[in-house]
């Protein structure tokens, strides 16, 4: 119940930020939905056991959580980190870029009223 | 010799760019010897094939699927094999004397001598994926050979790759369906156990596909219109793959299938209408041609619906018969269109209204023709006149076989409409005979071709001529084909004289109504029209072809937007569906949800969601980007937490490190950009955001939680340490019992690492202008200072983890984060760092992770299989543990790169080159200092 919530809550608020659009808000949508994502996959291999893996000797099975979901989310929330990193880049690449050919414009303009306080 | 056969033409192919480079366009004669002595190779086979064996080569091939290399040689097998050999070696012959000094030869005889290989493929397999190699290999050879020839042929040629490889998409269909039913795709085999195996509704669904695959082939309606298309190609390869063997792949097709289908009167039926409208409307638009190339396609169109026509008829005189027309038509067909040729680059035309009284000029070609022109007309002496008559016996003992349950009346309609067919082929074969050799000679300075030139043809038209006079030495070959086709052994009687029977009398009418349709001309043409008609079964090809086109433009367009809103849009009305139907079925199906286990929700999950979700609200609203970037890690933290209490700490310790990461890479990029506002329209933004949220949680609430942990879990938890040796579980499916998954998702994070270098150009100083920035030379001073000692202490934790992650929280993506958290904390104070560079990381990392996949197979085990060795004073060590040293490399290569290249803004590039202090250079400077290396 509890994970249902935080579920539709983090969904929620990450499917606003990514529809309402802007690189960063992008970002941070994409974000709070792979955490949404990740609490989808732990809760499926349920959240009534709650003690960790580690089968060391005296530990009982009956109480460890399911591994497999751990598995597929430790290299889910690394994958999301590969991919927000290149998200990133290509942010910093079109800011650049687009910064870039802001300054060449008005270096454009410079030029142009320079010569123009020139000729007069 | 079945195999040395096969092999020696598909090998020569490799040296034809050899032999051309030496031969140029004489290169066709030594192909011809090479098929020629093929031929023999069978023919040291054949005494075996005709005294009632089979010759069975087989080979394993693939293991997996239980496919082994078979090659059979049977009476059905040999007799096609001969007709692609000897006509091969023919055409082949005649393709020197052909073609232009100029013309690009090459290619030409390279696909030329791969397609021969191929259609030898296809007659002699045994099996049934072998065989469907071969057909789609010869579908290929034939569009590079019409779209050889240019601008022109290229749509001609996309029209035959189409249609014919529609056929070939239908044949694998009936393949897979006949493997999977039968558990086997040895032919003989799948024949053997049909009976029991292939219920009446598998061959209503096999059938269909066959004689899809077979009737696009053999050109049959309403797919003709590629064959009379495909002329523009040369003549050579008219001659050889549209006139005697590549179109008569499909008649092979049914006559090797058709015991498999004798009792079902679909089969039939379907077979003899389409053949025999087929076989009528190909000779009606044969008669309208002016071109003669043209003319004698829609001819082998006609002809091969009569041989459609006569495996449907069923009986084994008819299958007999069909064996027979196939040869006799390779015969006259092949000689036609190499004749055709000749005329061609003699009198420079092969329009029937520019040629006239050629044999005053070219007797021994007329003679040739003549003779060629009988055969196919059914005039006798010759093998077309035998053809000819049995399959007018077939189709009249139509009622003989079983399907049509004695009905007297099928025997006459079909022999009645055989009779219209034969007509319209004798005034057609008249007219080719006729309009080019009388009349008067037009064109001055014709010679005859030189005896070179003539050869190949006058060894098929003497060689229809010498089977006319003396059938019987078909007879064995054909019997052999009967049983081939599942019947018993039966005596053929072939003659030429028969007595006055039913048949002869047939042939009687359809010469008589041949001559009154050729001399009574002009009523015919006044009724058909004058002008060749303009074919319109390619434009509605093309419409098809277009509108299809059009329709995938359209279901595109919807695409080509860079608004998020619209891509998610289907993603999100898809899963909303879904959702619907879970909601409304699965609580239905099993009378309402099971109860949810208790200890699913416990009270500290409610101080959770306090800290949560203030924290998301906040991040939501805020409108500086730093602010929301440290919300943001804020978040990650209380789900961090939140694993940990879970009972996941090493997902809790990598989402931990996951998030630091993140803030320090993003911090310099973000820090630069505004937080854009109301780009998308709020209320869209507002009713998706409830509709996902209250969706995604409401299907959390309902699937998830209500039954008691998986058999796979309990499997894991009770097997890992018996089978990896490691009792961290996690850890053990990440490197051992999912190894292949992680491999690839490593490689993913390879890749977005490469995209990420690829993205962004080197600029090193920014990050620590940056730092700069925010903190006073004094707060540097004290970062440096605490970095110094921090990194150290960071690296060996990295080891501890990665050493004992198999056993304990820790492994391969742990520790590459943590090592990455040294470097991060390296490059926020300026220090550099002696290690190598991101790009040797990430491939050395992917390379050490591949290279273990290979341990296993070495020492005989499976990719990727954990490996133990013992080794003293450390303990037992298993190869998975360089494996997970790999995934290291390539995770501390991904945080490194990005922390080179994700620098902020503003930057110029020629600044950072000029400084030349940095994390590439590695004793460089006075800020350096060593660490690790």
């Amino acid at each position: 119940m509890t994970l249902a919530i935080a579920v539709g809550f983090l969904a929620a608020v990450g499917t606003w930020l990514v529809v309402r659009g802007g690189a960063v808000r992008l970002i941070l949508g994409f974000i709070l939905l792979g955490h949404a994502a990740n609490l989808i996959i732990i809760s499926a291999g349920g959240a009534f056991r709650r003690e960790a893996p580690l089968v060391d000797g005296e530990l009982l099975a009956e109480n460890a959580a399911d591994p497999l979901p751990q598995a597929f989310v430790l290299t889910a929330i690394v994958i999301t980190f590969g991919v927000t990193v290149y998200l990133l880049s290509l942010v910093a690449r079109t800011a650049k870029q687009s910064s870039k050919a802001e300054d060449e414009s008005i270096g454009r303009i410079e030029g142009q009223a320079e010569e123009e306080g020139r000729s007069s | 010799m079945l195999v040395a056969s096969l092999a020696l033409v598909g090998l020569t192919t490799f040296f034809v760019p050899l032999l051309v480079r030496y031969l140029g366009r004489f290169t066709g004669y030594p192909l011809a010897v090479v098929f020629l002595a093929s031929a023999a190779l069978l023919l040291v086979d054949s005494p075996e094939v005709m005294s009632g064996e089979t010759i069975v080569q087989s080979w394993q091939w693939v293991a997996a699927f239980d496919v082994q290399f078979t090659l059979r040689l049977n009476g059905l097998a040999l007799l096609f094999a001969m007709l692609v050999l000897g006509v091969g070696a023919l055409v082949l012959s005649y393709a020197p004397q052909y073609l232009d000094p100029s013309y690009e030869v090459g290619r030409l005889y390279t696909v030329l001598n791969l397609f021969a290989a191929a259609m030898l493929g296809i007659v002699l397999s045994g099996d049934l994926i072998l065989l469907l190699v071969f057909w789609e290999v010869t579908t290929l050879c034939s569009f590079l050979l019409v779209a050889g020839n240019g601008t022109a042929g290229a749509w001609a040629a996309t029209r035959a790759l189409v249609i014919t490889g529609i056929g070939g998409l239908s044949l694998f269909g009936a393949v897979v369906l006949l493997a999977v039913k039968t558990q086997t795709t040895d032919i003989a085999t799948v024949f053997a156990v049909a009976p029991e195996r292939l219920t009446t509704t598998d061959l209503a669904i096999i059938g269909p596909l066959i004689v899809l695959a077979a009737f696009t082939k053999s050109a049959q309606l309403p797919f003709h219109f590629w064959l009379p298309g495909a002329m523009v190609a040369i003549t050579p390869v008219s001659a050889y793959l549209h006139a005697a063997t590549l179109v008569k792949a499909g008649i092979y097709l049914l006559l090797l299938f058709s015991p498999l289908f004798l009792d079902m009167p679909a089969w039939n039926l379907t077979l003899m209408t389409f053949g025999l409208a087929t076989a009528v409307f190909g000779a009606f638009q044969a008669l309208r041609q002016r071109d003669l190339k043209s003319l004698l396609a829609y001819s082998t169109v006609s002809q091969l619906g009569t041989m459609v026509a006569l495996v449907g008829v069923g009986t084994s005189a008819a299958l007999a018969a069909a064996a027979l027309l196939v040869a006799a038509h390779a015969l006259f067909k092949a000689t036609l269109f190499m004749l055709v040729g000749i005329v061609d680059r003699e009198a420079g035309s092969r329009d029937l209204a520019e040629l006239s009284g050629l044999w005053r000029a070219m007797p021994i070609t007329a003679a040739l023709t003549g003779l060629a022109a009988m055969s196919m007309a059914g005039l006798p002496p010759l093998v077309g006149f035998v053809a000819k008559e049995e399959a007018f016996y077939s189709f009249l003992d139509t009622p003989q076989a079983s399907w049509t349950a004695g009905q007297e009346w099928t025997g006459i309609v079909a022999a009645a409409i055989a009779v219209l067919g034969a007509a319209l082929t004798f005034a057609y074969s008249a007219r080719i005979f006729g309009g080019v050799f009388f009349g008067p000679l037009t064109q001055r300075k014709l010679y005859e071709p030189s005896w070179l030139f003539l050869a190949p043809a006058f060894v098929p038209a003497v060689a229809g001529l010498v089977l006319g006079v003396a059938p019987g030495l078909l007879n064995g070959i054909i019997d052999r084909t009967t049983v081939d086709v599942g019947f018993a052994m039966v005596q053929s009687d072939l003659s030429l004289w028969h007595g006055f029977s039913t048949a002869l009398i047939l042939s009687i009418i359809a010469i008589t109504l041949g001559s009154i349709l050729h001399f009574r001309r002009r009523w015919v043409m006044r009724w058909l029209g004058e002008e060749p008609p303009t074919p319109i079964a390619p434009l509605i090809f093309d419409r098809i072809w277009y509108g299809t086109l059009r329709f995938g433009a359209k279901v595109g367009r919807s695409a080509h937007t860079t608004s998020v809103g619209v891509h998610l849009f289907g993603v999100g009305v898809l899963l909303l569906g879904l959702a619907i139907i879970g909601f409304v079925v699965i609580p239905g199906a099993g009378g309402g949800l099971p109860a949810m286990i208790p200890g699913s929700a416990q009270p500290v999950d409610i101080a959770i969601l306090a800290l949560l979700v203030p924290a998301v609200v906040f991040l939501a609203r805020t409108r500086s980007a730093i602010a929301a970037l440290v919300l943001a890690g804020f978040v990650g933290l209380i789900i961090a937490v939140w694993l940990l209490l879970l009972g996941a700490p090493d997902v809790a310790l990598t989402l931990l490190l996951v998030e630091f990461l993140t803030v320090v890479v993003a911090a310099p990029v973000l820090s630069r950009l505004p937080v854009h506002r109301d780009i998308g329209r709020s209320t869209t933004a507002a009713i998706s955001a409830i509709v996902v949220g209250v969706v995604s949680g409401l299907a959390v609430w309902a699937f998830t939680g209500r039954r008691e942990a998986s058999d796979l879990s309990e499997y894991f938890l009770a097997e890992a340490e018996e089978l990896t040796g490691g009792t961290n579980v996690v850890n053990t499916i990440l490197v051992d019992f999912r190894g292949l998954d992680t491999l690839g998702e490593v490689t993913v994070l390879f890749a977005a690492a490469l995209g990420l270098l690829a993205a962004t150009a080197v600029t090193i100083r920014a990050r620590q202008d940056a730092v700069t920035e925010v903190l006073g030379a004094g707060e540097r001073a004290v970062l440096r200072v605490g970095a110094r000692v921090v990194i150290p202490l960071l690296f060996i934790a990295a080891l501890v983890l990665f050493w004992r992650g198999h056993d304990e929280p820790g492994g391969g993506f742990i520790a590459g984060l943590v090592a990455g958290a040294a470097v991060a904390v390296a490059s926020i104070a300026g220090i550099s760092l002696r290690i190598p560079s991101a790009f040797a990381l990430l491939a050395s990392g992917l390379a050490i992770a591949l290279a273990s996949a290979f341990i296993g197979p070495l020492v005989g085990g499976a990719a990727l299989e954990p490996i133990k060795v013992d080794v003293p004073v450390v303990g037992s060590l298993t190869s998975s543990l360089i494996f997970d040293l790999g995934v290291l490399l390539i995770v501390v290569g991904l945080v490194r790169a990005a922390l080179e290249r994700l620098d902020g803004l503003g930057m110029d590039d020629e600044d950072a080159s000029e400084d030349g202090s940095g994390d590439d250079a590695p004793s460089a400077t006075n800020q350096a200092t060593g660490v690790a290396s």
